[in-house]
């Protein structure tokens, strides 16, 4: 079962065909706690809708009475906001055998009829995988993001398990885009993506999780006995490795000359990194808006050292 | 030597898909990485000693996939940027050649030499990242290793010129090809993304004064290079000891007393990895 059925009720889902015989096999693959069928038996009936409240999940028949389910799929794909809707054609074998240019479809996948109930389920469900995966992932490290990372600490926190949860961000970052351009700050948060992957995998631990939140605020959860000596290494690799970036006389200076907030030409260290930690000892989170406001606190103490540093919350429960 | 025929060397050397590894290096670190409690300075320790895997991982680090080509110049912090399962990727896809490993012993050793006197030199001089130096000294002959695999037709007929006409591989290199081993240095250095500082070493360790940037890299690694054949440790395809320029002691303010405080320190380290074996 994919998570994001029953997570808040059953996945509502577009069925789009005037097959009556597809529409009841199609019915009978999941339990209706898992996926809930809006039925249609018509495009044009379904578009609106389709446009006010779209869908989790759309699948259409290829052949409809009043146009084809590529143009369908062609409609809703086009616009940005309905584009992540995962949406899943079906159609005939023999349009295999047919002049269809693939390239130019659509749809996120298509299922060929007739099929078996199993391939059926199995198809739709790495359908919405793949689409939350590739709607959350950050375009520059392929980080999950926001969406995965407060789903991963909501259901940690649900489970009540231990836990603890690294907020980190880099000092001087932003000196460092202005003065070398954007692609070189792309460089150094690329850097700081695979150092936090790297040194969190090396702790071994069902718990190890690194997110993108955006720009270089990333997000990393170790277990709770873990996480020290994993900051230390992570603040040990930064500082070694970030002096690579820089030009060679601004290594050897140790700072860079750039502007500040208000335009006036500042000298700035090179970057550092500094990490809050949060953590969930026996249940100690209630939610997770209580995390990040914990780690904002923590993030401003660490921010008073300009070198890398690490916070760690040592709340009891 | 017409241009296309360049041209086509060039396409040849750079089509390198498989360089051979030193079996011993290559069990070692794949035994030290089934041990979870191995740390990445040990693996980087070992990694330093194998020139072919050295450059596979700067290649590997460097390449765009990773988003910041031309940046990483240290094995420690391309294993630490890279991570244990593209280093264990890496050593499996990485082969032993046993015929070509024992015809080029002398390389290897020559070329760990080299990567020691490097490094030693820049530490003497109080040089930043010496490591990064060594690496460089490492690397050094890297275009031998690799024109002997994907031109292998011409390694007889160097070694034949070098010993009929007591030159030196790169004398022969130049007369027989038109480019020697620095040459393919340079195009591999380009073509695999190696920082600037590597490749211009790397490229003008036999002629460090024509180095634009990193003339401090090509210095050190020349002087390197120098001292390891004086000591005959390894051997780097003929037995000459090559012309040291003395303009590269002076831009580097190396003078006699060092010289030989790193002589000193060379004897010792040299005892010490002739027990690693490479053979």
């Amino acid at each position: 079962m994919h998570p994001s059925m029953t997570e808040q009720g059953p996945l509502q889902a577009f069925l789009i065909s005037a097959d009556d015989c597809f529409v009841r096999q199609v019915q009978g693959i999941w339990p209706t706690q898992e996926i809930q069928w809006t039925i249609f038996s018509r495009a044009g009936a379904a578009v609106e809708q389709l446009l006010t409240d779209p869908p989790a999940l759309l699948v259409t028949d290829a052949v409809l009475p009043d146009m084809s389910g590529e143009t369908l799929v062609t409609l809703v794909k086009s616009e940005n906001v309905y584009r992540q809707v995962p949406t899943v054609l079906c159609m005939p074998r023999k349009v295999l055998y047919g002049e269809t240019d693939w390239s130019q479809m659509e749809a996120d996948d298509i299922i060929l009829a007739p099929f078996e109930d199993q391939e059926f389920k199995a198809r739709v469900e790495l359908t919405l995988n793949r689409m939350s995966r590739s709607l959350d992932a950050n375009p520059l490290t392929r980080l999950p993001g926001n969406t995965t990372i407060i789903q991963f600490i909501k259901d940690n926190i649900a489970r009540k398990r231990d836990f603890a949860l690294g907020y980190a961000d880099l000092d001087n970052f932003k000196a460092f885009n202005d003065k070398y351009g954007f692609s070189r700050g792309d460089e150094a948060l690329m850097m700081a993506a695979r150092i936090i992957v790297n040194t969190v995998r090396s702790f071994p631990g069902p718990l190890s999780f690194v997110g993108h939140v955006g720009g270089d605020d990333f997000v990393f959860a170790l277990p709770l006995e873990t996480v020290e000596p994993a900051c230390k290494r992570l603040v040990a690799a930064f500082d070694a490795i970030v002096p690579s970036f820089y030009d060679e006389e601004d290594r050897e200076r140790g700072s860079i000359v750039s502007k500040d907030r208000k335009g006036q030409t500042q000298t700035f260290p090179l970057m550092a990194i500094s990490i809050a930690v949060v953590c969930n000892r026996n249940g100690s989170l209630n939610h997770y808006a209580q995390a990040s406001a914990i780690a904002m606190q923590l993030k401003k103490k660490a921010k008073e050292d300009p070198r890398s540093n690490y916070v760690i919350d040592q709340r009891k429960a | 030597m017409t241009q296309d025929m360049r041209t086509q060397y060039k396409g040849r050397v750079l089509a390198v898909k498989n360089l051979p590894t030193l079996p011993k290096v290559l069990e070692e670190v794949t035994r030290l990485m089934e041990d979870p409690n191995t740390s990445t300075e040990q693996i980087a320790k070992l990694i330093t000693f194998d020139q072919v895997l050295s450059a596979k991982v700067l290649k590997m680090v460097n390449s765009p996939i990773y988003g910041f080509p031309g940046r990483i110049s240290s094995i420690q912090h391309a294993l630490v940027l890279l991570g244990f399962n593209v280093i264990r990727g890496l050593i499996i896809s990485t082969s032993v050649f046993d015929d070509m490993n024992k015809a080029m012993v002398g390389l290897w050793e020559h070329s760990v030499g080299c990567a020691l006197a490097s490094g030693e030199v820049a530490k003497t001089l109080g040089l930043k990242d010496p490591e990064e130096y060594a690496v460089a000294g490492l690397l050094h002959d890297l275009g031998k290793v690799v024109s002997a695999v994907q031109l292998p037709e011409i390694k007889p007929e160097l070694e034949n010129l070098v010993k009929t006409k007591d030159i030196t591989f790169l004398q022969a290199e130049k007369e027989l090809l038109g480019f020697g081993h620095d040459r393919v240095n340079a195009w591999l250095a380009e073509h695999w993304n190696l920082p600037p500082n590597i490749s211009e070493a790397i490229s003008y360790h036999h002629k460090p004064l024509s180095a634009q940037h990193y003339t401090k890299y090509a210095c050190v690694v020349h002087i390197g290079n120098f001292l390891t054949r004086v000591f005959e440790y390894g051997n780097g395809g003929d037995d000459n000891v090559p012309v040291l320029q003395p303009h590269t002691m002076k831009l580097l303010g190396l003078n006699q007393r060092m010289l030989e405080s790193i002589l000193d320190k060379l004897s010792d380290a040299f005892l010490e990895v002739s027990d690693l074996g490479f053979s």
